[in-house]
């Protein structure tokens, strides 16, 4: 066991764990954030993806010692006290179903709208290409973040 | 008009009051809520039921903080985790000691000493943590001599072969016609298609794997969360693997992520977590892995439909003989019979399973339906291409009921049929793509079931709970739950705390068949009118006049002597409340629902390659009561038809025994950028009164639908699901060298 040093959602913590452990597993077991879902554990579904220092990232993929010192936000600190408004849309246009592969989903387009508040249609689906959701069918995903940015465009 | 005749209204009554005109009592009579019948507020009337409402459950599952059964952590638990057979069929031999003796290892032992099909779980372990439980796993000592194994329809069939069953590999096939009917009949008819056509094995791919965590420490209680799609239905297994009685086990679905048919009972992770459970005294946890999804907890049956069909110049289908096979696994398979839906004047069918060693075949949204429907919805395209007709007409010749003619007018509108020019001839293969448009329909039989409990409780301080011990896949059984509440007792949607997902709850069936709202939404309604009742009774003595008279809306309760605020009228109640239980009303429930949809899509006669633009629905759906919902349902069957069509297919490879598609690389599902352009929607010219679920009808039709819009746009047609590039282009230089 070695003990390392990340900022997740903001706070510095300590967590101890073996050097190879999964930063999933860090996630949920260690720290209590089960936000972050394990859909298949190869990174193909993407319902564990968090941001690790800002990049949409699967924690199924990482494991700890690559992360010490850097910078994790889960599903659970993208909202502050308050909704964060993209999950706010999310609600509101139908973006959600069983909620199993949401949390990946928030973070991967929370991820997209810092890094470009305006994007195109084509660049919200590229963002969740690789989040699986079998319910929704995902259109009321691409529209919450139109309704979001208010631009009603068409795709590319 | 007669005088003589009584008026009557749905839902009303009249009752005789008196009023105070012009200082004189005048009695006089007034139409009011018949509080005695269950029925929903009249449409108009509603502010909430029918509208498009916001997932009361939306918050938590946004920001992670709803529990699933995965997340679920207790002091002391273990992890399990299973090994999976590698072979089409082994003997197994394991050494389980090495195992126990790793580190914080406590359980390992082996399952069976020889399996039944690919994928099988030979032994189990539990372990401190996960890792050290994939430790554990490592550390087993196995041997395995294969055995001879049949994985396809050839191996199954062929002389000799290992027996899946003892009653041999095929099953006994059921028939029925009269073959000579059937042949004078194909004598009439101007068209005649004899083909093949067949759809592969699919899986659910529900996010949530299946799994349990149970809370048995010893003692007489034990509590059993799982994600199942039914909470009533875990009880009894899970008590049999405890060696408790029933009424000592609880079962919690708070959240699941996912069932589709795949998640009914306490399945082999609940069994073996129990087991484990009551053998050390401890908590367990055991989800499922991706590839144990994959391979051991069930899928929709793949088929073989060898079709003749012929209709006469008219378009009336005359004759159809059809031989099914059904691929099963080590199950039966199901198949919804052809010819589906549409009526055919004298058929003649024989359907019978085929027996393998792969995972047995379980429900799947719509069991045994899309796959008729996909031969069915071709078929009928190849007899009207066969006469130069119009697809649409076509149905509509071959279609009973009125619900398909009108909504095939619609959605044929919508989805730009009448513009389009390969109306009664298909596109041609030349130049770089081509445009078309395909059809399909469903119905559904619904039907609700009489077994819900639903309690409603107002408390004196205003708070209002609505509970019942059924399950929310996802499809919105919460929302609507607190909604028919809200809606009765003229609360905000916020103002009904909705609880479900627990057996110490008023009883409900199990989530399956789109049956969840026609059987729990009604016995709501009921709870919710008879607390209206109470509140009614309550706020008639104090003004001092008929309950009936009484209007509950969101300002309170208003009657001719007066009005109260909501909290006045609560604090009317006793101290504990006033609390009453609900029960099923057949007349709220639906049975039998139609479909309809069209897809247009864009082939790349270069590549192959089949681009779904468009896909439109129309659903009938009898009242909705979340058009949220219910949309998102359409749509998500949809996406799910969508990718049977295109992309989905169970692999596995017959000579080495090995599954080649067990995980989601190779295993492919649609994902953000297959999806086209949707239109769902409720077919609103369905006015009957009862509910019903929408989980079904709408995967059935789509996959017909994209395969005769691949036909329509350019003339190939491919009768063997997925429609992957490789096939798509094989028939289109097929079609251009002859």
């Amino acid at each position: 066991m070695t003990t390392w040093n990340v900022r997740v959602n903001g706070r510095e913590v300590s967590v101890e764990a073996p050097p190879m452990a999964r930063v999933l597993d860090v996630l949920r077991e260690s720290l209590g954030l089960t936000g972050s879902k394990e859909g298949c554990g190869e990174g193909e579904c993407g319902s564990c993806t968090v941001l690790l220092d800002g990049r949409p990232t699967c924690a199924c993929l990482v494991p700890i010692f690559q992360v010490e010192g850097r910078e994790l936000c889960t599903v659970e600190g993208v909202a502050g006290t308050e909704l964060d408004p993209l999950q706010r849309v999310m609600i509101e246009a139908g973006g959600v179903q069983c909620g199993a592969c949401t949390p990946g989903i928030v973070v991967s387009l929370r991820a997209l709208l810092d890094r470009d508040p305006r994007p195109t249609r084509a660049a919200v689906r590229e963002s969740i290409a690789g989040n699986l959701c079998r319910c929704t069918g995902y259109e009321r995903i691409l529209r919450a973040v139109e309704e979001l940015v208010g631009s009603e465009e068409a795709d590319a | 008009m007669s005088f003589m005749q009584e008026e009557k209204r749905p839902g009303k009554k009249k009752i005789k009051t008196t009023r105070v005109v012009n200082g004189l009592d005048v009695e006089e009579e007034v139409w009011v809520d018949d509080l005695e019948a269950p029925l929903f507020k009249p449409r108009e009337e509603c502010r909430l039921l029918g509208t498009r409402m916001k997932r009361v459950d939306g918050p938590a599952k946004l920001t992670g903080a709803a529990e699933y059964t995965s997340d679920v952590r207790l002091e002391g638990m273990l992890y399990a985790k299973v090994l999976l057979c590698p072979f089409g069929r082994a003997k197994v031999k394991i050494d389980a000691a090495p195992a126990l003796a790793s580190k914080g290892c406590v359980h390992a032992r082996q399952l069976v000493d020889e399996t039944k099909y690919l994928g099988q779980p030979v032994a189990v372990v539990a372990a401190a943590t996960p890792e050290l439980a994939e430790d554990a796993l490592r550390a087993l000592v196995v041997e395995y001599e294969p055995l001879p194994w049949v994985l396809d329809r050839g191996q199954a069939l062929a002389e000799g072969a290992p027996e899946v069953r003892s009653r041999g590999n095929l099953g006994r096939p059921t028939e029925d016609g009269d073959a000579g009917e059937v042949e004078a009949a194909f004598a009439q008819c101007a068209v005649v298609v004899e083909q093949e056509y067949s759809v592969p094995v699919q899986h659910h791919v529900c996010l949530e794997t299946h799994g349990t965590v149970v809370d048995y420490r010893g003692g007489e209680d034990a509590i059993v969360y799982c994600s199942t799609q039914s909470t009533h239905g875990i009880v009894g297994d899970a008590a049999e693997s405890l060696g408790l009685r029933k009424a000592q086990v609880r079962g919690i679905v708070q959240h699941m992520g996912g069932g589709f048919g795949s998640k009914f009972g306490l399945e082999r992770a609940g069994t073996l977590a129990c087991e484990i459970s009551r053998e050390q005294k401890r908590p367990v946890h055991l989800m499922w892995n991706r590839e144990a999804e994959f391979l051991t907890s069930g899928n929709r049956t793949g088929a073989w439909q060898r079709v003749k069909a012929g209709a006469n110049k008219d378009g009336r289908m005359l004759a159809m003989s059809s031989d099914v096979e059904r691929y099963g696994g080590i199950g039966g398979g199901s198949h919804a019979g052809l010819p589906y839906l549409y009526s055919v004047e004298k058929s003649l069918r024989k359907h019978a399973s085929v027996y393998m060693h792969l995972d047995t075949n379980c429900a799947m949204r719509a069991p045994g339906h899309p796959q008729a429907s996909f031969a069915m919805e071709s078929v009928v395209d190849e007899l009207a291409a066969g006469l130069g007709m119009d697809a649409v007409e076509f149905r509509k010749r071959n279609l009973n009921s009125p619900a398909h003619l009108r909504q095939l007018d619609r959605v044929a509108e919508l989805i730009g049929w009448n513009e389009h020019p390969n109306r009664t001839a298909p596109g041609s293969v030349d130049g770089f793509e081509a445009v078309g448009i395909g059809f399909g329909c469903s119905r559904w039989g619904v039907g609700g079931s009489p077994v819900c409990q639903v309690d409603v409780r107002v408390m004196n301080d205003g708070s209002v709970t609505a509970e019942v011990g059924s399950q929310d896949l996802g499809t919105g059984t919460r929302t609507y739950l607190a909604a028919i509440v809200a809606e009765e007792l003229g609360r905000p949607l916020d103002g009904v705390q909705a609880r479900l997902g627990d057996s110490r709850m008023g009883n409900a069936n199990g989530s399956g068949g789109s049956t969840t709202t026609p059987s729990l939404a009604p016995a709501v309604q009921d709870a919710a009118r008879q607390m209206r009742g109470v509140l009614s009774v309550a706020a008639a003595e104090h003004f001092g006049c008929a309950p009936e008279e009484v209007v509950l809306d969101p300002d309170g309760a208003r009657a001719p002597g007066g009005k109260l605020t909501w909290l006045e009228l609560c604090a009317l109640l006793p101290p504990e409340g006033a609390s009453v239980r609900g029960t099923w009303q057949s007349d709220l429930a639906v049975s039998g629902v139609a479909c309809t949809q069209a897809a247009r899509v864009r082939v790349d006669l270069l590549t192959g390659r089949v681009k779904v633009e468009k896909m439109v629905c129309l659903q009938e759906c009898g009242r909705p009561l979340n058009r949220l919902a219910l949309e998102s349902q359409i749509r998500g069957a949809m996406t799910q038809a969508l990718s049977y069509a295109l992309l989905e297919e169970r692999r596995v490879d017959p000579q080495l025994g090995i599954a080649l598609s067990a995980d989601l690389e190779t295993y492919k599902i649609a994902g953000s950028l297959e999806i086209p352009e949707f239109v769902a929607l409720v077919d609103d010219d369905d006015l009957r009164e009862g509910v019903a679920g929408v989980g079904e009808p709408p995967v059935i039709p789509g996959a017909g639908a994209i395969a005769n819009a691949v036909f329509n746009a350019c003339g190939v047609r491919l009768r063997h699901l997925p429609l992957t590039p490789d096939k798509v282009l094989n028939a289109i230089e097929e079609r251009k060298s002859s």
